[in-house]
C-alpha cells in the first residue's frame, strides 16, 4: 500500500502582477513564477527541488508555508486543506511546517540574542514553559553543534556556518513535521557546507522529518534528497528518484543540466561530453508558447512550439516527464 | 621566461582593529598560453593577491611590505602609475565576478567596449566600433551591431559576463585574470562561458589566471593549480597530479568534502572547525587547528617548500600520506 502523503500539492500557481504605471495601477501582465506544480511529499522523505535562477523554486518553497500566498491550486497538509485555513486555525498549524533560508546573515535578527531568536517561535505559539522550554533550547542548540554559551550572544559573533546551525535550531524548535530548506548551504564555503549538509541529513533521519530541499547545486541535492523534481520556467519537467534522475535523465533539460555540472576530477572532465544549451532562460513574464523549453531544446520539433507537453508517467507512476519526445 | 612571476608577495590591510594579513608570502609563475587555477575558500587571499599588485585596492589600508611581481621580467610593484595604467586593461586584463556591478549602468555596451581600444590601442572611434563588434561576435552575442547600442540592464547575467569577456579581450591581452567569472551564473550558462574562454585561449595563446572556489571548474579548465589558504599557498601542481596525488592534507580534505554528482555518498567527510581570523594569525601553519596530520613543529613554524617533483610543490611538514 502506498503511504499517504504528508503534503499534497496540486496545480499550484504563484503569479506576481507586473505593474508598469504609477497611476495606472492595474496589472499589465503577470510573472508566472510557479505555473501549475503538483507533487506529493511523503513522511520522512527529502524532495529535492532543482532548477536555474528564475525557475520559481523559491516562490514555490515560500508558498508551501503561505509566506507567499499562492494564486491558485491546492495544498493539503496531512490530509487537510491548508489554503482554506484562516486566523487561529492557520496559526495552530504553522508549527508543522518550518523554513530555513539561504542567507543566515539576513534571516537572523541582528538585534536579538540567540536565546531571544529561539524563544520567539515558542512564545508566539504560547508554548513557552520556563524550565522545560529552557531545557529544550539547550538540547536543540547542543544537537546542532552550538554550545549553550551562545544563548546570550548576538548573530554577528558567529560565522556563516554557525549562523546556519542556529537557523536550523530555530526551525526545529517547534518540532515540525516538514522543513522547507531554501538553498541552505549556498552561501557557505565548501568545508563548512559539508558540515551543515551532514547535520541536516542527520537531523532529518533522527526526527523523521519530511523535507523540501531547494537548491541550484545538483551535487548537493544528490547527497541529501531521495526524490528530485527539476523545474524550468515555473513548471516541473521531470520528477523521479535520485538514482534514476542521475543515471538515466529523460527530459532534455535534465540531461543538459546534469551534463553542465562541473565534476572535480580532471580525467572525468576531459572525457565528458557536454550537451551545450544555446541561449538563456526566457523571461517568465512572456514565456515561449508551447513547451517553455523549446527555445533552447536540442531535440525540438515543430509540434513543441504549438502545444505544451504535460507530465506523463515514464516506465512507472513515480517517474514523470513532460516531453513529447520521451515515451 | 615566465610571462608573470610572483615572488614572496605579501599584502596586508592596516585597519583600526589591527593588521589583516590577507596575503602572506606567495610565489608562483605563469607561462604563455597556460591556465593557472587558483582555488581557495573565502578569505584565502586568492582575489587580493591579484588585485593588490594591479593597484586596484585602496592604499591605505593596503600595504605591500614585501615581494616582487615580474611581468616579462619587469617589477610591477615599482612601476610608475602611468606605466602600470598602460599595462592594466591592455596586456593584463581582468574579468570580475559580478557582471552587474562591473559594467557602468549609464553607458551603452558599445561606448564601454570601445573605451579600452581608444585609450590603449589608440584607435579612432570608428575602427574601435568595428573591432568591438567583432569581439562581441567572438563571445557569442548575436546581432552585435544592435547589442552595442543597448544598456547593461537590458542584458541577462550571462550576456553581461560575455560583454565583460569581450571587453577584456579587445586589446588582445597576454594575461587574463578571471576572478570567479562564472560564480554568479547558472550552470548551463557557466558551461557556455567556460567554453568561450577555452576557445579564445586556443586562438590567441593568452594566459589565464582563473580564481574560483569551485573545484569542478578548476578540474575542467586549468593546466596548473595553486591551492590557497589563509593568505598562503599550500600546494602547486599540474591539475591531474593535484586531484590524484595531492601532497597536502588541506587539498585532500577539500577534495573529499566537495559533493560530486558522479558519486553517491552516505556521509561527506568534513573539515572540522573554521577558517582562522586573518588579523590574529599565529606563527606556524594556519591550518594547524583543523589538520588531521598535525605535529608539534607545525605550530612553531610555517613549512618550507617541499619539491615533490619539478612541477609539484607542497608546503607541509608531513611527508607520507596513506
Amino acid at each position: 500500500m502506498k503511504p499517504t502523503p504528508i503534503l499534497k500539492v496540486q496545480n499550484l500557481k504563484v503569479h506576481y502582477p507586473v505593474r508598469s504605471g504609477f497611476i495606472n495601477f492595474k496589472p499589465q501582465s503577470f510573472l508566472k513564477a510557479v505555473d501549475g506544480v503538483s507533487f506529493d511529499l511523503f513522511p520522512g522523505e527529502v524532495l529535492g527541488l532543482v532548477g536555474e535562477s528564475g525557475c520559481g523554486k523559491s516562490s514555490l518553497g515560500k508558498s508551501l508555508l503561505r509566506l507567499q500566498e499562492p494564486t491558485a491550486g491546492q495544498i493539503e497538509l496531512s490530509g487537510q486543506d491548508f489554503l482554506a485555513l484562516k486566523g487561529e486555525a492557520l496559526r495552530s498549524r504553522r508549527p508543522e511546517i518550518q523554513m530555513i533560508f539561504q542567507d543566515p546573515y539576513a534571516s537572523l535578527d541582528p538585534r536579538m540574542t540567540i536565546e531571544a531568536t529561539l524563544r520567539e517561535p515558542l512564545e508566539a505559539h504560547g508554548l513557552w514553559k520556563s524550565t522545560q522550554s529552557q531545557k529544550t533550547l539547550n538540547k536543540i542548540l547542543d544537537r546542532v553543534g552550538i554550545s549553550s554559551v551562545a544563548l546570550s550572544k548576538y548573530p554577528h559573533e558567529f560565522s556563516g556556518g554557525q549562523r546556519q546551525r542556529i537557523a536550523i535550531a530555530r526551525a526545529l524548535i517547534l518540532n515540525p513535521k516538514i522543513i522547507v530548506a531554501d538553498e541552505p548551504v549556498s552561501s557557505l564555503d565548501v568545508s563548512v557546507q559539508a558540515q551543515v549538509l551532514n547535520l541536516l541529513k542527520e537531523i532529518q533521519k533522527e526526527f523523521n522529518l519530511s523535507m523540501v530541499f531547494i537548491s541550484h547545486n545538483l551535487a548537493v541535492v544528490k547527497y541529501i534528497a531521495d526524490r528530485i523534481a527539476v523545474m524550468y520556467l515555473g513548471k516541473i519537467v521531470e520528477i523521479t528518484s535520485k538514482t534514476e534522475l542521475y543515471s538515466r535523465p529523460q527530459h532534455p533539460y535534465t540531461q543538459a543540466l546534469i551534463s553542465a555540472v562541473p565534476i572535480a576530477d580532471p580525467k572525468v572532465e576531459k572525457a565528458r561530453k557536454r550537451i551545450q544549451l544555446q541561449g538563456e532562460l526566457p523571461s517568465p513574464i512572456n514565456p515561449p508558447k508551447g513547451c517553455a523549453f523549446h527555445t533552447r531544446c536540442p531535440i525540438v520539433k515543430e509540434s513543441c512550439k504549438a502545444e505544451a507537453p504535460k507530465l506523463k508517467d515514464f516506465e512507472k507512476p513515480s517517474w514523470q516527464v513532460s516531453c513529447f519526445e520521451v515515451r | 621566461m615566465a610571462l608573470l612571476e610572483i615572488k614572496n608577495l605579501k599584502a596586508h590591510f592596516h585597519t583600526r582593529k589591527g593588521v589583516v594579513k590577507a596575503v602572506n608570502g606567495i610565489s608562483y609563475s605563469l607561462n604563455p598560453g597556460e591556465t593557472l587555477g587558483i582555488v581557495g575558500e573565502s578569505g584565502s587571499g586568492k582575489s587580493v593577491s591579484q588585485l593588490s599588485y594591479l593597484r586596484l585596492l585602496p592604499s591605505p589600508p593596503l600595504r605591500i611590505p614585501e615581494g616582487e611581481v615580474l611581468y616579462r621580467g619587469e617589477n610591477i610593484l615599482t612601476m610608475s602609475d602611468d606605466k602600470l595604467r598602460a599595462l592594466r586593461g591592455n596586456k593584463i586584463s581582468m574579468i570580475f565576478q559580478e557582471p552587474m556591478t562591473s559594467l557602468n549602468p549609464y553607458l551603452t555596451i558599445g561606448s564601454q567596449l570601445i573605451e579600452p581600444l581608444v585609450i590603449h590601442s589608440k584607435l579612432s572611434k570608428k575602427v574601435a566600433w568595428k573591432e568591438a563588434c567583432e569581439a562581441l561576435n567572438r563571445v557569442g552575442i548575436p546581432e552585435a551591431e544592435k547589442a552595442m547600442k543597448v544598456y547593461p540592464h537590458e542584458f541577462s547575467g550571462g550576456m553581461r559576463q560575455r560583454v565583460m569577456i569581450a571587453m577584456a579581450l579587445t586589446t588582445r591581452p597576454e594575461v587574463l585574470i578571471a576572478d570567479e567569472p562564472t560564480t554568479a551564473l547558472d550552470v548551463t550558462v557557466q558551461a557556455q562561458i567556460l567554453e568561450i574562454l577555452k576557445t579564445i585561449q586556443k586562438e590567441t595563446q593568452m594566459a589565464i589566471i582563473l580564481i574560483t572556489h569551485d573545484l569542478g571548474v578548476i578540474a575542467g579548465i586549468s593546466d596548473k593549480v595553486v591551492v590557497m589558504y589563509a593568505g598562503r599557498v599550500f600546494e602547486e601542481a599540474p591539475v591531474d597530479t593535484l586531484f590524484e596525488n595531492s601532497e597536502h592534507p588541506y587539498t585532500r580534505a577539500l577534495l573529499k568534502s566537495t559533493p560530486r554528482i558522479d558519486i553517491s555518498q552516505e556521509k561527506i567527510p568534513v573539515i572540522g572547525g573554521t577558517i582562522p581570523d586573518l588579523s590574529q594569525l599565529k606563527t606556524g601553519c594556519p591550518f594547524y587547528e583543523r589538520c588531521d596530520y598535525r605535529k608539534d613543529i607545525c605550530q612553531a613554524e610555517f613549512p618550507k617548500v617541499r619539491k615533490v617533483s619539478s612541477v609539484h610543490e607542497s608546503f607541509c611538514h608531513v611527508e607520507n600520506f596513506k
